[in-house]
Order: structure tokens, then sequence, then C-alpha cells
């Protein structure tokens, strides 16, 4: 951070954004405010010139500009120096109220408190850019913690399906032969389930790491929501052959303007948390609606429900609630759903539905998909 | 039987990748030749005339868009690119330059036999045309001569527009078709970016011919790249 960022920073933290139009406005109001710390040292110092030597009324306008420096900046304080030399000249040295010194004594106690001024000042810079730097270490510890522990939660997801794999995988290489014939089928299953399991685990990842990057590229198209659930029923087809799947779609859904392909895998996320968390038997349901200029797309399940109070816990990267055991997944999917449904600028939510199970809601404004002119052959 | 074993050339440059490939082909009795890279690749093509050729997009030396584009320029083999997750352009890309369908790595042995044979089955029909009037795909029935579209026996009405897009799907069974292809046959090459009209009319007919459209089991999407009929 560059020194005349820490400026704008100082500046900045008296109360005002990072616009050029704040920052102006916070100088002026920093400027202001040492000019009325000088003015209240002035005041002091004349209510009480009586009990006060010359020395106190100098300290007295050190006292303002220190404050000056450690409150409101380097320029200000600088401000607050001159200031209290020119006010000290004309309410303080004899002859009062002008600008005149009756010895010549007094412009070398001008100097010194200028110089001293600027010291104070200069030395309160450098302990704030300290004080500064040491919070940019302890955020990039603190960040430095996060990542370690990330990786080795992540490393540990991955370790699991893994062991089983090479588990099974030297299982049926050093004993094959030996093991019979549906037991060596199960094994082969396990490898491949196994597999597939962290193939969706690195997936979820890959797109954590985009989401968060802010290098998601959304790629939108004007689509019929029916074509992507449809899509995303297809491509989990194998998991949910067992399942009852209902769909509320309304057949004059306006189109709507999302990329397909991080479209879709909003849902199969959606989806895929629904089946790790409801038995076999529960259904799913899928519906969408258009209330307002918004397009409410729900995804349902009647599962055991969200633990009070985590209905925004589980959109955290890594939140896992209550789940069966084995049921795996790092934690990332919801995650995920919000990143992408914030950056094409919707809003998703979870909440409890009545009778049990959740609900994911997603609203997203409902924009005119232009007119095309229909191409005739 | 003198019907001569098919041979599928095989582009792609990780040995293991290779081996699984050609242990899963050669056990439906088809040969395998293999290549590591592109250079080779080419050479292999003309030199070995493949029924099929397995190009994986990943290459060390090279694009397998442009490997796929010089084949092109001289023979019709079909192509099935084998691509990494998310590269959805790159699918389009080398699709609209002349490959025939796709597979993401990681995939499983059915879906890489089910798109070989698909891509067999094409090149048969392409080789020796013979203009089969009736197509049977799954519960759709299609008369090509007489225009007439059952599906489980029921008559479907289509508009001359549903009715060429649910014919070049059905004639394209099995095999991925980008929007630009199908805008292209269906429209002419001047409306090969109204891919949202495209989507429109495939809503359209998926609710004609789809008993539940959201759960379509004839008229599939590939979100970002096109649409596939089912052949299976």
């Amino acid at each position: 951070m560059a020194h005349g960022d820490v400026e704008a920073d100082r500046v900045g933290r008296a109360g005002s954004g990072s616009s050029r139009f704040g920052r102006i406005g916070s100088a002026l109001r920093n400027g202001a405010y040492s000019v009325l710390l000088v003015a209240a040292a002035t005041v002091v110092s004349v209510l009480v010139r009586r009990y006060l030597s010359s020395t106190d009324v100098v300290m007295l306008y050190l006292l303002a500009i220190m404050v000056a420096a450690f409150a409101f900046g380097r320029w200000p304080s600088i401000v607050a120096a001159g200031l209290s030399v020119a006010a000290y000249d004309f309410f303080s040295v004899p002859p009062f109220f002008t600008f005149n010194v009756e010895a010549a004594k007094h412009i070398w106690t001008f100097v010194m408190m200028f110089g001293v001024g600027i010291a104070i000042s200069t030395l309160m810079e450098r302990i704030r850019l300290k004080e500064r730097e040491a919070e940019t270490v302890a955020l990039r510890a603190r960040t430095e913690e996060m990542r370690s522990s990330l990786l080795s939660t992540v490393s540990h997801d991955l370790r699991t399906p893994l062991a089983t794999i090479v588990g099974a995988g030297t299982a049926l290489r050093d004993e094959g032969e030996r093991i019979a014939p549906a037991q060596r089928a199960e094994l082969i299953e396990t490898v491949c389930a196994e597999a597939e399991r962290m193939e969706r685990l690195i997936g979820n990842l890959l797109d954590m790491t985009q989401v968060e990057s802010g290098a998601l590229v959304l790629r939108r198209d004007w689509v019929p929501l029916e074509e992507i659930v449809g899509s995303v029923l297809t491509r989990l087809e194998q998991r949910l052959a067992d399942r009852c799947v209902v769909m509320h779609l309304p057949e004059d859904l306006p189109l709507i303007s999302v990329d397909p392909v991080l479209f879709a895998q909003v849902f199969v996320n959606l989806v895929d948390n629904a089946m790790k968390h409801t038995p076999p038997s529960g259904p799913i349901e899928i519906g969408a609606s258009v209330r307002e200029r918004v397009v409410e797309i729900v995804v349902a399940d009647r599962g055991p429900g969200l633990p009070a109070g985590a209905e925004g816990k589980v959109f955290e990267k890594f939140f896992r609630g209550a789940a069966h055991p084995g049921v795996g997944g790092v934690g990332l999917g919801l995650p995920i759903c919000r990143g992408v449904v914030q950056a094409h600028g919707g809003t998703i939510d979870a909440v409890r539905r009545d009778g049990g199970g959740t609900s994911f809601v997603i609203r997203l404004p409902l924009l005119d998909a232009p007119e095309t002119r229909e191409p005739h052959p | 039987m003198s019907q001569p074993v098919p041979i599928i050339l095989v582009v792609e440059d990780e040995p293991q990748m290779r081996r699984f490939l050609r242990t899963a082909l050669e056990v439906q009795e088809l040969r395998v030749v293999e290549a590591a890279t592109a250079k080779d690749g080419l050479v292999a093509a003309t030199t070995h005339n493949p029924e099929v050729i397995l190009l994986d997009l990943g290459l060390p030396d090279g694009d397998g868009i442009e490997l796929a584009r010089r084949v092109r320029e001289w023979s019709r083999v079909p192509i099935i690119v084998i691509s990494a997750r998310g590269r959805e352009a790159d699918k389009v890309a080398v699709l609209d330059a002349g490959a025939d369908d796709y597979l993401t790595k990681p995939f499983g042995v059915n879906e890489l036999l089910a798109r070989i044979r698909v891509a067999l089955r094409h090149a048969v029909q392409i080789a020796s045309p013979q203009g089969a009037p009736i197509l049977e795909i799954g519960p759709l029935r299609l008369d090509l001569a007489r225009r007439d579209v059952r599906v489980s026996g029921r008559e479907v009405h289509l508009t001359p527009i549903e009715y060429r897009l649910l014919a070049f799907l059905a004639q394209n069974a099995g095999k991925v078709l980008t929007h630009r292809q199908i805008l292209k046959e269906v429209w002419g090459p001047n409306y090969v970016t109204e891919i949202q009209y495209l989507r429109v009319f495939m809503a359209q007919l998926r609710r004609k011919v789809e008993i539940d459209p959201a759960r379509p089991v004839l008229l599939l999407t590939e979100p970002g790249v096109g649409y596939r009929m089912r052949d299976d």
C-alpha cells in the first residue's frame, strides 16, 4: 500500500467513501477539525492567560497539533502547526491581537513550535503506518491459516474416496482370484462409485475457486427454464431413477437470461443437495412462478429440514448440516449456487417449509427478452 | 464374413488413456491404431483410413480443431473429440469445424461405445445412403416419405418448421448437433446466430412430442452446445 493511500485511507476513515468527492470532503472536514482544535487551544490559552506561562501556552498548542496528527492525519496536523504559530503570535504574544512581536526571541519560539509540530506529525504518521502494517500482517497470517486449513479439509475430503479406491483396487489386484464373484463385482462397483464422487468433489472445488476469484464469466442467453431443468434431470438420470421428482413449471414462463451451463450447475447442486438429505422415497419438487418482475424458482424437499438459524449458514463454504454419515460432499454445492445466482443479479435463500423440509428459493429479476424476428426459411 | 474389422484411430497423448481405450475397443472387436501427437495423428489418418477417429483436444503439439479441419478437407470420417470439463466453447468450435461428437473427461466405457456406435452407423449411412423412409427411435415413429409423426402410436401434428427440426434431429439420432448446425439446416445459413429462436422452437417441439417436456426422453439438451436426440 503506497504512502499516499494510507493518507487517503486515514482521511476516509473519518467517515466517507473512497470516491473522489468523498475524499475531498473528508480532507476538508479533517482540516476543519484541526482548525477547531487550534481554536480550542487558543480559547483556553486566552481564558487562563493569567495562570499560564508562555511555555504552558506553547504546550497547549503542541497538544492540539498532536491530537490533530493522531486523529486527522498528516496534512491537517501540519495545518494545525502553522495555524498554532499564527494563533500563538496573535493571541498570546504581546502586542496581543497583532502579528507583530515585541521581542525577537518569540520568533525563535515560533520556529521551534512549528518544527516540533512537524516532528510530532511525522512521528504520528510513522506510528500509524506501523499499526496498519501490523494489521496487514495479522490479516495475512489469518488468511494463510484459513488457506492451510482449507487445504487440509480438501485433501482430507479427496483422500477419503481415494482411500476406498486404493483399497478396493489393490484388493482386486492382489487377491482378485480368491474373492467371490459377487464381492468382486461389489468392489468394482465401489471403485467406480467413489471415483465418480471424487469427480463431483473436484468439479465443485473448481467451480468454487472460479466463483471466489470473481473470474466467473457469464455467457448469457435467453433460455427456457424448462430446458435447463430438463438437461439437469437427464444428466442426473441414473441417480434420480428411483426418485420422485415433481414439477410445477408453468407453460407461459418467460425466457430467462442466464448462462445455461452455470445455471444447470446450480440446479445440479440443489437437486444433489436434496438427494443427500432426503430418503429415496422423499419427493423433490421443482417449481417456478413470476411475481412482479421477479422470476421465482424453487427447489424443495421433504427432508429433515434445516436447524433453526442455519438458513444463512448453509450457504457458507464447507458448511455441512447434520448429514447422514457417508453422505460425502465437502459443503461447497450451495455456496457455488449462491455465487452463480448472485453473479446473475439474483438472490437465493433457504427456507424451512411448513410440514417439514427445506425450500431453496432463487429470485431473478425478470428482464424482457428482445424481439426476435421470426426466421423464415 | 469377410467384412474388414473397423479401424479406430486414437489420437491421445496420455499413455494410460490410450491403454484404456485400446482395451475397451479391442474387446468390442475393433482394431485400434494409436497416435500420441497431432502430427502423428494426421499421418495415421491418411495411412490407415480409419472408420472413426477419437481425438483428444489437449494434444501437446497442436490444436485438435486444426487437425479436425485438416482431416475434413479430404475425408468425411466421423471424428469424436475428447475434451475436458467446462470447455463448451471449445467443443462447439470443434463440432462446427467438422467433428461429429464429443466425450467429456472423465467418461465411462458405455458412453464411449455408444458414441462410437452412433458414429459408425452414420458413417455407413453417409457412405451408402438408403434414404430410410421410416425412422423409429424409442417412442417416436417418423415416416419421412409421408411426413407422418407418431409418438407412442399417437399422431402428432407439427408445423413445417417443427417437422424439419424433428426430422433433422431424428436423422442424426444419437449424435450431438450444435445450435449453428441446426439453424443452418432448418432455417438456412443466414440464421445461424438466432439461437434464442431455436430454443423457443425446441420448447414447442418438446411440448408436442414429449410426455413431460421438463423431463425429456427423446429431445435432449446439451447446455452450451446444442441438442441431441436420444437413440437408445
